[in-house]
């Protein structure tokens, strides 16, 4: 029994963290959705250099060849930066799904963009940017977009119509696209938590009250030692969920939705919570907050929400 | 990462699953919150240590099997799986005997660490003071030099097993110009000298758990300072993150509620209910993840990353999740919730010892000040 990562995997991790500390600061999350395309070009060509988009596609097929548990911190990574576009989709499950396709390549080295339709849902994410979109059992390209105007800016939604089907499976790893999307969305969520709970910390050593700082009360501090709480109790689910996804345990798709059904939950509660500590300025679109709160509200409910993930936990630990 | 047991692991886990089974006491004892119960865990504690149980993670020469701490949380399973009977001797196994190994003498680890694994001495635990609770750097209790002694002076209360314990380990102020959590020192001194007035505390359910202790002039020998003199502060916070940390409540015991739980779930609950499905979910969930984020903390200990606040993220975690367990389960048993003897009475027991949980090792509003100060490094103030 070994619970933790690699050096290598780590090691990956904080290279992923420092390229995002250039490549996708908040300066260029807000680029991306005031230009309503929720996609930065440049970023996303420095993940298929470093081999962030090719993660989980095996080495034959020109890919670095790694497992869920490799690619966990990754997501993690991703949430921390609140990076936008349509990255995990593409990563977590477009590019190993198709690689032996004849998009396979394109997908590898990035310079064709995918995006999924997974859930029984009216709306595509990031499909504007995506030169195909992998549903089920199909593949469309050169559909049409109409924007559905979704509440985050690096989560842009829309209707699609039109365009031309080939069938095609959206299998990672022997497991639905869904829940694939799941898991790398719980520990997206989990880097987006982290960071807004910084970013309030931050905020609580700077701001004077009464002649203090507000991080210096008691009613401060408890609030966000909660929102850490939920969000550190989340982890080792997400990465127990990640080794049992990369092992093929049986448990695979209970334990991702025990990992979802926490993360989404602790998300919500580390934006309400830091927002509370932002006090008025947590309510304006100036505050860079809002990046990593808007992504928390939509991933929480997109590829299930805690209360269909926890309903999947019940109906495997409740039945006798 | 490699989530499954090593085949070394599984052997142990065999290992004490057949000692288990061959030797738990068929019923239950009474609690060891009572005299006959006391005196009945001991006897049990003694059957524990013959067969090298009471503390599988002490190092051979003092009664352990020297098993790391994967095996231990393996150990903790089994014991709760296999229905044993509290350690009415856990103030010493797992908080006071760590911390002789880490700041005690060779004299002291050889005098205080066997008879503490076999119970023959069974300790009490005496830091909190009347005007020292969550303020325990507020101590008055004094203890000051004579000879080759202390004579030890105060009052501590709350001190857990204290009634019957034959010692108790405590922080005294040594250094009276000292201020705060400086000029303290930790002292260990058994509770039949003269001097000494144990007065029992009845808990909320009735047994007297934890006690008062009132010192006068009581003398004790100056060898039994556990590490420096007037630093005592550091080794008690050194048994206070480790009880926090790891050993106080093992992921294991709220496995086990819960397993209960949910077998008293499928036996009498409305299965249409889905908000009461819901939360026996929710616990169970909340019970496994701490199971697993326990793993992922002994490992790191085990790869020599030191455990520090996340102590106190633990104790608000498991803390909470005790009383949310009990809370489902009184909910489930509707009126039956009311009885304190009959078919169910250790659920209400249960609830109600769960109660002391936000409140005892530091209470869960001082815990979240810790985190605040030390992970968040928001300033200090109150």
């Amino acid at each position: 029994m070994k619970f933790s990562f690699t050096d290598d995997q780590r090691l990956f991790a904080e290279g992923l963290r420092d390229l995002l500390s250039n490549e996708c600061t908040p300066a260029h999350v807000r680029e991306a959705w005031e230009n309503h395309t929720g996609h930065i070009p440049q970023l996303w060509t420095r993940l298929s250099e470093m081999g962030v988009l090719s993660m989980l596609v095996s080495e034959s097929a020109g890919g670095m060849g790694g497992t869920l548990i490799d690619a966990i911190l990754l997501f993690q990574e991703l949430g921390r930066a609140g990076v936008p576009g349509p990255v995990l989709e593409h990563m977590a499950v477009a590019a190993p799904a198709l690689a032996n396709t004849s998009w396979g390549p394109s997908l590898v080295d990035g310079s064709q963009i995918a995006t999924l339709w997974v859930d029984n849902i009216p709306y595509v994410a990031h499909a504007q940017v995506a030169n195909l979109v992998l549903r089920n059992e199909a593949v469309i390209t050169g559909f049409s977009t109409s924007d559905a105007h979704g509440i985050d800016g690096g989560r842009q939604l829309f209707t699609i119509s039109g365009g031309t089907e080939t069938s095609a499976s959206a299998e990672v790893f022997g497991l639905p696209a869904s829940d694939v999307m799941a898991l790398a969305s719980a520990a997206y969520l989990i880097g987006a938590s982290e960071r807004m709970i910084e970013v309030a910390a931050e905020y609580a050593r700077q701001r004077e009250q009464f002649g203090k700082p507000i991080g210096s009360f008691q009613a401060v501090k408890h609030l966000m030692s909660d929102a850490l709480l939920k969000v550190e109790f989340a982890k080792a689910p997400t990465y127990r969920a990640a080794w049992s996804a990369s092992t093929g345990a049986a448990t695979a798709a209970r334990d991702i939705s025990m990992a979802k059904a926490l993360a989404s939950e602790a998300a919500y509660r580390a934006s309400r919570s830091t927002m509370q500590v932002h006090g008025g300025i947590g309510y304006t679109w100036e505050a860079d907050l809002q990046l990593w709160m808007k992504k928390s509200w939509a991933l929480m409910r997109a590829y299930g929400d805690a209360t269909f993930h926890r309903r999947r936990v019940g109906a495997s630990v409740l039945s006798k | 990462m490699d989530l499954n047991e090593t085949s070394e692991e599984s052997t142990f886990r065999a290992e004490a699953r057949a000692w288990l089974e061959a030797n738990v006491p068929t019923s239950p004892l009474p609690s060891f919150d009572t005299e006959e119960g006391f005196a009945l865990h001991r006897v049990w504690e003694k059957k524990l240590y013959e067969g090298r149980w009471s503390a599988v993670s002490w190092p051979v020469e003092y009664g352990g099997r020297n098993a790391d701490y994967i095996k231990w949380l393996i150990f903790e399973e089994e014991y709760y799986r296999a229905g044993a009977p509290g350690r009415v001797n856990q103030n010493g196994i797992f908080l006071l005997g760590p911390t002789i190994m880490e700041v005690g003498t060779e004299e002291q680890k050889a005098k205080f660490l066997p008879s503490m694994a076999s119970s023959e001495i069974v300790w009490g635990q005496a830091w909190s003071e009347p005007n020292a609770g969550s303020d325990l750097a507020g101590i008055r209790s004094k203890a000051t030099r004579d000879g080759n002694e202390w004579i030890l002076n105060g009052q501590k209360i709350w001190a857990s097993r204290a009634v019957w314990a034959d010692w108790c380990f405590g922080i005294f102020r040594t250094d009276p110009t000292a201020d705060r959590h400086r000029g303290l020192t930790f002292i260990l001194c058994p509770l039949d000298l003269p001097g000494i007035t144990v007065r029992p505390i009845a808990q909320l359910d009735g047994d007297t758990g934890f006690a008062e202790i009132f010192f006068d002039d009581v003398r004790v020998p100056l060898a039994n300072t556990l590490g420096e003199e007037n630093k005592g502060w550091g080794v008690a916070m050194a048994t206070a993150g480790f009880e926090r940390g790891v050993s106080l409540r093992s992921p294991a015991r709220f496995s086990e509620a819960v397993n209960r739980l949910i077998h008293l779930w499928r036996t009498y609950a409305d299965p249409t209910d889905t908000a009461l499905s819901d939360a026996v979910t929710d616990v169970w969930m909340q019970a496994e993840g701490y199971r697993l984020h326990t793993y992922q903390t002994v490992t790191g200990m085990l790869e020599g990353r030191a455990i520090g606040a996340e102590a106190s993220l633990n104790k608000i975690f498991w803390s909470e999740m005790d009383v949310r367990i009990h809370e489902i389960a009184l909910q489930i048993l509707g009126p039956e919730s009311e009885r304190m003897e009959g078919p169910f009475e250790r659920w209400v027991d249960g609830f109600l010892f769960s109660l002391s949980g936000p409140i005892y090792a530091g209470t869960n509003e001082i815990q979240r000040n810790i985190i605040a100060d030390r992970v968040l490094q928001l300033p200090k103030g109150m």
